[in-house]
């Protein structure tokens, strides 16, 4: 069954592993350009739903669509519309930041001249003298920002981030929030799963909060503040 | 795609230090087990060539002597190390060097450097075989047990992935950066060698010895290239390195020092073989009981004696126009000959009977396939040594029986004085020996190069297979 429409949708997405059911019938939809941003403790089930959509592991029962293809039957296809980038890159540490992005672009089928893969890390906020060092000596946000120039050279549709800001300094993670933007602008959807709030309320078109596999609550961040945020939220997690 | 990542393999790995180190010492030993085999190779080539010609030189002029106790002084059949032996000495530490050739007797090979040498090199003799066999696969298994669980340890086989890669590529990705990476270690060896027994030859390239030695090189690189394919799955079956690691320890120790142990064990055990003092006291039982060459009053020489009268239609052996003596020396000698090759062949039956375990395993173990087409190609194994043994025996009846009928045509009946003069000796050509052509060789390890294709194709298939089935999460 194919849904144009959506650029990520979930239809009844069930995970369970041997004892724990980790998501129970998750249903959502996000449009292209939209910012969707997913809240919740950890073990909530906000990586399961990644990993669903990433193709990693299979559902139980349900699917996970990207850009209108099931994700469990069109594993490699699906992989053309969609960038992620996890909590904590780890990169090759023998290659340089440039090597990286060189490699991983490639594999994606781009084939970028030096010069492009220099200016796509300055844009992910990497001094140009930073990428022709070692990754192995790079800190985690630097390793973040490759992260990100990867997810971003690679022009994908669809974008599927799990903590990215996770380990980034005030400044970059500001630069991070205004890319996200950008990208949005342009048509990419993005996928966020995070645990800051501000930052969700800050980027986000949609937020939406996840407790125990169950998503509880989509909110639009148009709608309230992000006091008003937190305290929904903190009001689901002790409930 | 393959390519950008096997290429990343190979910069990540050249750039590794500890690998760096590794693969340095492992082609220093290679190196160092080329010059050192080739260099002991030729020295023992030479001397055997020194021996051999100075026994050919001692029988063609020996002294003044009777036929029969010529046929006794005898001679010897020195075993030419054949050229590439040098890259796999096999058997040939363990093996004889020489046989005493003599009439009536059949002996075996004597003088092996085993005996020679401490009982050191029953531990192992450091050869390029050696590296190749066993520590290659341990370099490969550090080499590649972590293909896969590092990039899970890490998280880059998610970004790896969610690029558009499948599993199954990267896998083939890995193993080509791998592949070129074991390559360069390997090579220069590889290549020193060649050059070197070129060099030797006098750049004189014969087809045989080329073939043998491309057949070498390539039944290697199969080898290694299943080791790489072998620990490649092996990583993708398991989450973390540690447990990979010891998978892939694990299953080195199997094949390289279990089975082959075992198999050898077994072999022995199924199959179990005379003592050598056995085996000659049954052949001297069966030969006493027939015609012994000395006993003329043996009733089977007595009735050869009858025929040989009623033949020529004389009364006495004395009137016979060829000495009876050397009749019946002869027709011992054959009957003798006939019982020995019976009992050698019973056993060297039993040998291949043990061999054939051996080459059964392979199916269980590719480095028992590996060990033995290596010997077969280096004509170190069991079958180049038995072509040899075979080849000297028909030497030494040929003499004998050269002798034989010296002794019937030209000396008299009863005749034990008249001594002929070293010229006779120098009618019988000298022992010289070919080893048999690649071809022979290749023929005599079927089994083994069966089982080193279908190595190849289980891990290409089902190893690949399986990569499919890596848990990512």
């Amino acid at each position: 069954m194919i849904h144009m429409e959506f650029a990520l949708e979930a239809r009844q997405l069930k995970k369970q592993y041997q004892d724990k059911l980790a998501l129970k019938g998750l249903n959502l939809q996000i449009e292209p350009g939209e910012i969707f941003c997913l809240l919740g403790q950890n073990g909530a089930g906000k990586s399961t739903t990644i990993n669903l959509f990433l193709g990693f592991i299979t559902p139980t029962s349900g699917a996970a669509y990207i850009n209108g293809l099931e994700v469990a039957t069109n594993q490699l296809k699906v992989k053309e519309y969609l960038a992620y980038i996890p909590e904590n890159v780890m990169l090759y540490p023998n290659l340089t930041g440039l090597e990286n992005l060189a490699l991983f672009s490639s594999l994606a089928g781009f084939d970028y001249s030096p010069e492009s893969l220099m200016q796509y890390l300055i844009e992910a906020g990497l001094p140009s003298e930073a990428a022709t060092r070692k990754v192995g000596a790079y800190s985690k946000g630097m390793r973040q920002k490759v992260g990100i120039a990867i997810a971003v050279a690679k022009r994908a549709k669809v974008l599927l981030l799990d903590e990215p800001t996770s380990g980034l300094d005030p400044k970059a993670s500001n630069e991070f929030s205004d890319l996200l933007l950008k990208l949005s602008s342009q048509g990419t959807a993005i996928f966020m799963a995070t645990h800051d709030i501000f930052r969700a309320k800050e980027v986000g078109t949609r937020v939406g909060i996840m407790h125990e596999g169950e998503l509880v609550d989509v909110l639009s961040t148009a709608d309230l503040n992000a006091n008003e945020l937190e305290n929904l939220y903190l009001n689901y997690m002790h409930a | 795609m393959v390519k950008s990542i096997a290429q990343k393999e190979f910069i990540s790995t050249l750039r590794d230090r500890r690998f760096v180190v590794l693969s340095m010492l492992v082609l220093l030993l290679l190196l160092a087990a080329t010059v050192v085999g080739l260099y002991s190779s030729h020295t023992l080539q030479q001397e055997r060539q020194v021996a051999q010609e100075e026994v050919n030189h001692q029988f063609h002029n020996s002294a003044d002597r009777h036929p029969h106790r010529m046929a006794h002084y005898g001679s010897f059949a020195f075993r030419p190390k054949s050229s590439l032996s040098f890259l796999d000495f096999g058997l040939d530490s363990f093996t004889g060097a020489s046989v005493f050739m003599e009439a009536h007797k059949q002996n075996s090979a004597n003088f092996s450097q085993a005996q020679q040498s401490s009982s050191l090199i029953r531990f192992g003799e450091m050869t390029v075989a050696f590296v190749l066999q066993m520590l290659l696969p341990l370099l490969i298994i550090f080499l590649c047990f972590g293909a896969f669980t590092q990039e899970k340890e890490t998280g880059t086989l998610k970004i790896l992935l969610s690029q558009g890669v499948s599993p199954r590529q990267i896998a083939w990705a890995k193993i080509a950066g791998y592949s070129k990476t074991v390559a360069l270690v390997v090579t220069p060896a590889l290549l020193l060698a060649g050059g070197l027994l070129f060099g030797q030859n006098g750049l004189d390239l014969q087809p045989d010895m080329l073939w043998r030695l491309l057949l070498f090189m390539a039944f290697y690189l199969v080898y290694f290239f299943i080791f790489i394919v072998l620990s490649v799955v092996v990583s993708a079956l398991h989450q973390r390195s540690s447990t990979s690691l010891v998978t892939l320890l694990g299953i080195w120790i199997l094949c390289c020092v279990i089975i082959p142990k075992a198999s050898a064990n077994l072999g022995n055990t199924l199959y179990t073989t005379p003592t050598k003092a056995q085996m000659d006291a049954d052949v001297h039982e069966e030969v006493a009981k027939g015609i012994d060459g000395h006993n003329s009053q043996d009733a089977r020489a007595e009735a050869l004696k009858k025929d040989l009268l009623r033949k020529y239609g004389v009364d006495s052996v004395s009137q016979l126009p060829v000495n009876v003596d050397g009749i019946i020396m002869a027709v011992g000698e054959e009957q003798s000959t006939k019982v020995y090759r019976e009992h050698f062949e019973k056993l060297t039956g039993t040998f291949q009977k043990q061999n054939r375990i051996s080459e059964l395993a392979a199916f269980l173990n590719p480095y028992l396939a590996v060990r033995h087409l290596s010997m077969g190609m280096a004509s170190s194994d069991f079958p180049h040594y038995l072509h040899f043994q075979n080849k000297a025996e028909e030497y030494r009846y040929h003499l004998a029986q050269g002798l034989n009928h010296i002794q019937a045509t030209r000396l008299k009946y009863h005749d034990k004085t008249t001594r002929l003069s070293s010229d006779t000796w120098k009618e019988f050509k000298p022992f010289t020996y070919e080893t048999p052509p690649v071809h022979w060789a290749l023929r005599h390890h079927l089994l083994s190069l069966t089982a080193l294709v279908l190595w190849l194709c289980l891990v290409c298939t089902v190893g690949m297979r399986l990569v499919h089935k890596t848990q990512i999460v």
